[in-house]
């Protein structure tokens, strides 16, 4: 972390993110990320920095979402990057259009719920959880989908986030792409079973075929 | 090894019996030597190249190469496209839950009966009995069940009751009495005019003239379950005569 630049003040005339904040300005430098921030301070306007995590933009300013510290990295773009951490090491959270790894914890005619485990491929400290909709289970024939021939519990599934939810529902995610579905499943004996389409996947104990939306893996991904 | 599971049929096995595929030593080297397949119906499973028994009872073959294990069995599992009896528990706003005798109730929609439209609602009350089939039935969801068949016809399903007697038979006897040509059912003609419903699930309804006939007819089936063909013809002799 660099923490090169500084952190300007201007008076607040006008709200309006087009028009300059006018009369003083105070610079003082900033000692490295030890000023911590309080949950909605303003920190900066959006002339001086780019927001990065644990802040919004509004109104023109940079506001930080978290209790926290303040750090400001040089990105090497014009503006540095400005975000608010927490005091432990930074928690990673599923963005929108993220890849992450989840397993299936119920399923329902209309939509399977998942935990989710891995963000990308770092794992996650608590479980956020996350719903799968019927209609987002695949692309193509979206009304024929039985959530019971594409997900059953503890599969585990690479999905991809398409939206954050409110406070009570869930994230919301989707497999409708090629790349993404179930990765690992177990069979009804217990084994764990072998893809052989992108709907089927066998056990290779009994040597039958369940159906499951199957994720089509990079060979590169795949350990022999 | 079809050959192995062929003379034992007819046999009563146990949960851990197993047939391996290694038993036919001699193949002939001069014949044309066909790979035999053999179909696995349930209470058999296979695993690696070994078939082992998973429930008790008597094995079963149907020629060419079907093989099953006829057990006695009370307690349901439900699986799709069976007809069961089902007694309504709860009235919720859209859905009926109904109880059949499994792990959980089964829900029935009030849209899932013949000419029931949003206006025209069903005449289903709690504790009705309703005779449907399953939509969907696994073991990581809740039950499905519907008065319709797939062309949206009734097909004999709906609410009945009324007058009857509704008890419960293990399953073995209820798939014995299903099948085309039942000895059971024969017999049971020749004796007094009845209604009979049949569910899966191990429950038969029975309506006769008189209370007196559907008690007995009741206690038939109820005995048929545990009697020889020798026994239950010997007893449906004596009731005819007018001993019970």
């Amino acid at each position: 972390v660099s923490c090169s630049g500084t952190l300007r003040r201007g008076t607040w005339g006008s709200l309006e993110s087009n028009q300059q904040p006018c009369a003083s300005q105070h610079t003082f430098s900033n000692p490295c990320a030890t000023t911590t921030r309080s949950n909605g301070e303003k920190l900066c306007s959006l002339e001086d920095c780019i927001e990065g995590t644990g802040v919004y933009p509004r109104h023109g300013y940079i506001y930080s979402s978290l209790a926290g510290y303040v750090l400001k990295k040089n990105e090497g773009g014009q503006l540095p990057v400005i975000s608010v951490v927490r005091e432990t090491e930074t928690q990673l959270l599923p963005n929108v259009g993220a890849i992450v790894t989840c397993k299936v914890t119920s399923i329902n005619p209309r939509f399977a719920k998942v935990h989710i485990l891995y963000v990308g491929s770092t794992p996650l400290k608590d479980r956020f959880k996350g719903t799968i909709r019927k209609e987002d289970v695949r692309a193509t024939e979206k009304d024929k989908v039985e959530t019971y021939k594409s997900f059953r519990l503890g599969d585990i599934v690479l999905a991809k986030v398409i939206s954050l939810g409110d406070v009570q529902s869930n994230y919301l995610l989707t497999t409708a792409e090629n790349e993404l579905g179930v990765v690992v499943a177990h069979s009804e004996a217990g084994a764990q079973m072998v893809p052989i389409s992108w709907c089927e996947m066998q056990c290779p104990r009994t040597h039958s075929k369940e159906f499951r939306k199957v994720a089509r893996v990079q060979p590169e991904y795949l350990q022999a | 090894m079809s050959s192995a599971l062929r003379d034992r049929t007819g046999e009563v096995l146990l949960p851990g019996d197993e047939f391996s595929f290694d038993t036919d030593d001699t193949i002939s080297l001069t014949g044309p030597v066909k790979p035999e397949k053999v179909v696995c119906g349930p209470g058999l499973r296979r695993s690696g190249d070994r078939l082992l028994v998973c429930k008790s009872g008597v094995l079963r073959h149907k020629p060419p190469n079907m093989f099953w294990m006829d057990s006695q069995q009370r307690r349901y599992v439900p699986a799709k496209g069976e007809t069961i009896i089902g007694i309504v528990t709860v009235k919720s706003g859209d859905v009926f839950k109904v109880d059949f005798g499994g792990s959980e109730q089964a829900s029935l929609s009030y849209l899932a009966f013949e000419g029931a439209t949003k206006r025209n609602r069903p005449n289903v009350q709690v504790g009705d009995l309703v005779f449907s089939q399953f939509l969907l039935a696994n073991q990581d969801m809740e039950p499905e069940l519907v008065c319709v068949d797939s062309s949206g016809r009734a097909n004999g399903m709906g609410v009945f009751g009324g007058g009857g007697l509704l008890f419960t038979v293990s399953l073995g006897l209820v798939r014995r009495l299903l099948t085309p040509h039942s000895e059971i059912l024969s017999d049971l003609k020749q004796l007094f005019p009845c209604e009979l419903v049949m569910g899966m699930n191990g429950r038969l309804w029975v309506k006769s003239c008189s209370l007196q006939q559907t008690l007995v007819i009741s206690n038939l089936l109820q005995s048929c379950d545990t009697m020889t063909a020798q026994q239950r013809r010997e007893l449906f002799r004596r009731v005819a005569q007018g001993a019970l």
